[in-house]
């Protein structure tokens, strides 16, 4: 065979792929979500019903999925999944499309205290898909859960080496700044320096970073104590219902993650049908169910089992989200957060 | 052959090196240039790169708090390839004293394991030594400890992960140095009366020197980036010069410091082989044995 029937060849597969790929393209949309954070069956059921093909890509912090897109100048994906810090940050760098509420039919089904929030005011550039909280995990069989009330307790010299912290510098900060008293989104130098202070004397005591997922290390037995999101939480019960959950005294740290769609995205109208699908109160139904995390869609609340209905766990009691702080954008705050946190974890 | 057949040939050689370099040029040549470029530029939070040149990020590295880091990942990398080194250099020279049948068995026992993805056997090695791990519940059951041990989130767990998986990188330079090795030298060693001692000191030792030092650097140097050691098996909290580079770049977002941090550590890696070229070509020179003491 010559070398000329070779590139004959390699160009026909060339031309036969791209013409596949273009009928693929034509109706399509790139999701780039958290891992494990979508009911099993929704992606299928969309393409199902839509035709619009989805391709699913995952990341593990807002960072990393703010690093891509920040480098990609908002192309590559069409939907995205934010906390609502993140949404304040990208919206102001201008890596934000705009939603058009009026395309999504369910967006009425939203409960009203979490939108129109300062992080993005009118929902002009966000959706909220769950909420939840992260505070302490614990497991009963091993500890007493009445003598853990507080985050202060944690510091106990008798845990020694046996602690688990979320990888999270603002969760971690949250913590320290909460026990001395100040905000979780406090920009003052002297206060992130004090918890960072307070945080090097708890250091002895962790055994083990990891926001992955922070119930894997209570499941395999070890560790019994430590930071967790509530929705962990219920996924480790389905294995060990001795794992429970702990609002302490100083307050919880509450967070939103929200969809949004990237200002380079390619398919933007589907990314519209997707949100509006995903507010259907079926879904967000199957969402409490499959992620252990509360959903702000009013009647997908109303469908659910009256257990779910009324877990604490999910749905924190109004008290517990007054006394929690919500997590905002800390500006310029961050370097020095960052800074702090890299001498934690170099053990300065 | 005839003249058709031929010119193929030369053009199949030629598509052959241009598609090699432009591989190279574009996927290791190019990224190294937009490394080095990224870390003299100023990180800025809104941007990942600003424009003023600066060698801020250079002199950072020498803060006192990377020199901690620095230290930490010196000593598990060093631990790491010492171990590699003691289990490695006694494998490899039964390896070698094999029959070729066996020793291919071996080495393909050895090579397997590599067709996992590494990610999927550090996986596997936490539920080993978790606290309701194999080797707990095996302790446990015997009733020879009675609290479980707590192995997995220490550096000692790292140390197992990096030596489990960078003890071949170990093993197959030392068993090219043995198979080079002429036995007669060790023969002519026994038939002048040196003992089996000095046989090792003075004939085999620096005969295999090469194959030590390519092994060390070859454990070495990989082990201070693999951060997803360190942060599966140590539970992210000591950190490897790799987890340095990963956090700048991915959570800290100060791309010129992550840059100037490679660059460093690329320089440190060519540092080591210079040594090892040096090294090298004395022990060629002087005909691999140190004559000195005979």
């Amino acid at each position: 065979m010559t070398f000329k029937t070779l590139t004959k060849i390699a160009t026909g597969v060339y031309l036969l792929f791209s013409v596949a790929f273009s009928a693929v393209a034509a109706e399509k949309i790139v999701i780039y979500n958290w891992t494990e954070y979508i009911p099993e069956g929704v992606l299928a059921q969309f393409t199902k019903e839509t035709g619009i093909e989805v391709e699913y890509n995952t990341y593990e912090s807002n960072e990393v999925m703010y690093s891509k897109l920040k480098l990609q100048n908002g192309k590559g994906y069409d939907i995205i999944v934010p906390s609502a810090y993140f949404i304040a940050k990208m919206s102001k760098e201008g890596l934000l499309y705009p939603i058009d509420t009026k395309k999504l039919a369910n967006f009425s089904l939203l409960e009203s205290t979490l939108l129109d929030k300062d992080y993005d005011p009118k929902n002009k550039y966000s959706v909220p898909y769950v909420w939840g909280s992260t505070a302490i995990g614990i497991n009963s069989n091993d500890i007493d859960r009445q003598s853990i009330t507080a985050w202060q307790d944690l510091w106990d010299k008798k845990w020694r080496n046996s602690l688990l912290l979320t990888d999270d510098v603002r969760e971690v900060f949250h913590m320290a700044l909460r026990v001395n008293g100040h905000s979780t989104n406090s920009t003052s130098e002297t206060e992130i320096k004090q918890a960072y202070e307070l945080l090097l004397k708890l250091m002895p005591n962790v055994l083990v970073f990891n926001s992955d997922a922070p119930r894997e290390p209570f499941l395999a037995g070890d560790v019994s104590l430590g930071m967790i999101w509530n929705g962990e939480v219920i996924m480790a019960q389905e294995e060990d219902s001795a794992i429970e959950y702990i609002y302490p005294k100083e307050g919880a740290a509450i967070w939103v993650d929200s969809f949004a769609i990237p200002v380079g995205a390619k398919n933007k109208d589907n990314a519209h049908k997707f949100i509006d699908f995903m507010l259907r109160p079926e879904v967000a139904k199957r969402t409490v169910e499959y992620l252990g995390y509360a959903t702000p869609n009013t009647a997908g609340i109303a469908l659910l089992d009256e257990a779910l209905r009324n877990n604490k766990t999910i749905f924190p009691p109004k008290e517990i989200v007054e006394q929690g702080e919500f997590f905002s954008d800390v500006g310029e705050a961050n370097k020095l957060y960052n800074k702090y946190w890299e001498m934690l974890k170099a053990g300065q | 052959m005839n003249i058709s057949t031929f010119s193929s040939l030369i053009n199949f050689r030629r598509v052959v090196i241009t598609l090699t370099l432009s591989w190279l040029t574009l996927f290791v040549l190019l990224p190294h240039l937009m490394v080095l470029l990224t870390s003299i530029l100023s990180p800025d939070s809104e941007h990942l790169v600003v424009w003023p040149i600066t060698l801020d990020n250079y002199t950072r590295i020498f803060e006192p708090i990377y020199a901690n880091i620095f230290w930490d990942s010196l000593l598990l990398s060093g631990t790491t390839t010492v171990i590699c080194l003691l289990i490695g250099y006694p494998f490899a020279y039964f390896l070698s004293n094999m029959t070729p049948t066996l020793r291919v068995v071996l080495l393909f026992l050895m090579v397997v394991p590599f067709w996992t993805n590494s990610l999927i056997r550090i996986y596997a090695i936490k539920m080993i030594i978790g606290k309701k791990g194999i080797i707990n519940s095996f302790l446990l059951t015997t009733n020879i400890i009675d609290t479980p041990l707590q192995i997995l989130y220490t550096d000692f767990a790292v140390v197992i992960g990096l030596v489990y998986i960078l003890l071949p990188f170990m093993v197959l330079p030392l068993m090219a140095s043995f198979d080079k090795l002429d036995k007669n030298l060790i023969e002519v060693g026994r038939d002048l009366g040196a003992s089996a001692v000095n046989r090792f000191i003075h004939i085999i030792l620096p005969l295999t020197a090469p194959g030590i030092i390519a092994g060390s650097l070859m454990v070495f140097l990989p082990a201070m980036g693999m951060f997803y050691v360190a942060d599966i098996l140590g539970g992210a909290k000591t950190l490897l010069l790799g987890n340095v580079i990963k956090n700048q770049f991915l959570v800290v977002r100060d791309w010129p410091f992550g840059s100037a941090f490679s660059v460093f550590l690329i320089v440190l890696m060519a540092a080591l082989l210079a040594i090892y070229h040096r090294a090298n070509s004395y022990i060629q020179q002087k005909g691999g044995l140190d004559d000195e003491n005979l």
